[in-house]
């Protein structure tokens, strides 16, 4: 898969809880700014704080190590792309859970991804040329302009 | 985040939690532990206001799905029972319900098939009245 562009907005961040709120401010701050519609904008951040959360306890198991944001605009979606050292793991083979099960059985590792898809359009996965994973989180978006009310 | 508790009466006492604040990665620790203590002191009945909630994460329904765990221990259904009464959509837990989440909370909770478990109220008088 060919290398996507730099987007124009960027955040890099050690992947500790504390920092989620971080990771959510920087969000909502550039998307707005951008500005995308307030839907998408909480959309992405659902989507956002799920897989960020991933990284951090499943990824890094805990562990330090850093989490890159980047974040902008293209044809027409809200795009965020999280870079990550750890392991590599890919969330789209993740399988749907069974919503079936009890909920004191339940597996949850599965959630946090199903409930990135249904927030979003589009995630993507690779791993990078240089080791770690990309994931990148898309979401339909309206754009108003500057000259609008 | 920050719970408050009240009690109400309905047909059994119920207890109340009013949740102020998103129930995410940062705070479902301090939320399960806040109702376990409720749990210990005796609380069977509960039901999570989370009208003042913004946001809830999958952590959110890992803590709500704990809650009712902690108080299905007291009841007598078996898991046979209950995961028949699941999928056919006639058993919901009598011990925990919950009240007017937002749209977007709402759809996190049946996105994650909470909803096929505890019964979600936007009223609190028919919330009570369905204990």
């Amino acid at each position: 898969m060919p290398e996507p562009p730099r987007m124009e907005f960027s955040l890099s961040v050690s992947a500790e809880v504390a920092n989620l709120a971080v990771i959510r401010r920087f969000v909502e701050e550039i998307a707005t700014s951008l500005r995308a519609d307030r839907k998408a904008i909480d959309d992405m951040l659902q989507a956002v704080e799920e897989a960020t959360a991933n990284i951090i306890f499943h990824g890094y198991h805990g562990q330090p190590g850093n989490i890159e944001i980047e974040m902008g605009q293209e044809q027409g979606a809200l795009v965020v792309r999280l870079r990550d050292q750890a392991l590599p793991f890919d969330p789209t083979r993740v399988p749907p859970p069974d919503l079936t099960s009890p909920l004191e059985t339940r597996r949850f590792g599965g959630l946090g991804v199903h409930l990135i898809r249904q927030f979003t359009d589009q995630m993507t996965y690779r791993v990078m040329p240089e080791g770690g994973n990309e994931l990148t989180l898309r979401k339909n978006a309206k754009w108003t302009s500057q000259e609008d009310k | 985040m920050e719970i408050t508790v009240s009690q109400e009466q309905g047909r059994v006492p119920v207890t109340v939690f009013h949740v102020t604040g998103d129930l995410n990665t940062e705070t479902y620790e301090q939320f399960q532990s806040q109702a376990q203590q409720a749990i210990q002191s005796g609380a069977r009945y509960l039901l999570l206001d989370l009208s003042e909630v913004p946001y809830v994460s999958s952590y959110g329904v890992r803590a709500i799905s704990q809650l009712f765990t902690w108080l299905r221990d007291s009841q007598s259904e078996n898991d046979a029972t209950v995961s028949k009464g699941v999928r056919d959509g006639t058993w919901k837990s009598s011990h925990l319900k919950l009240l007017k989440p937002n749209p977007r909370v709402l759809k996190v909770l049946t996105t994650s098939g909470v909803d096929m478990f505890l019964e979600i109220y936007d009223d609190l008088q028919k919330a009570l009245a369905a204990f």
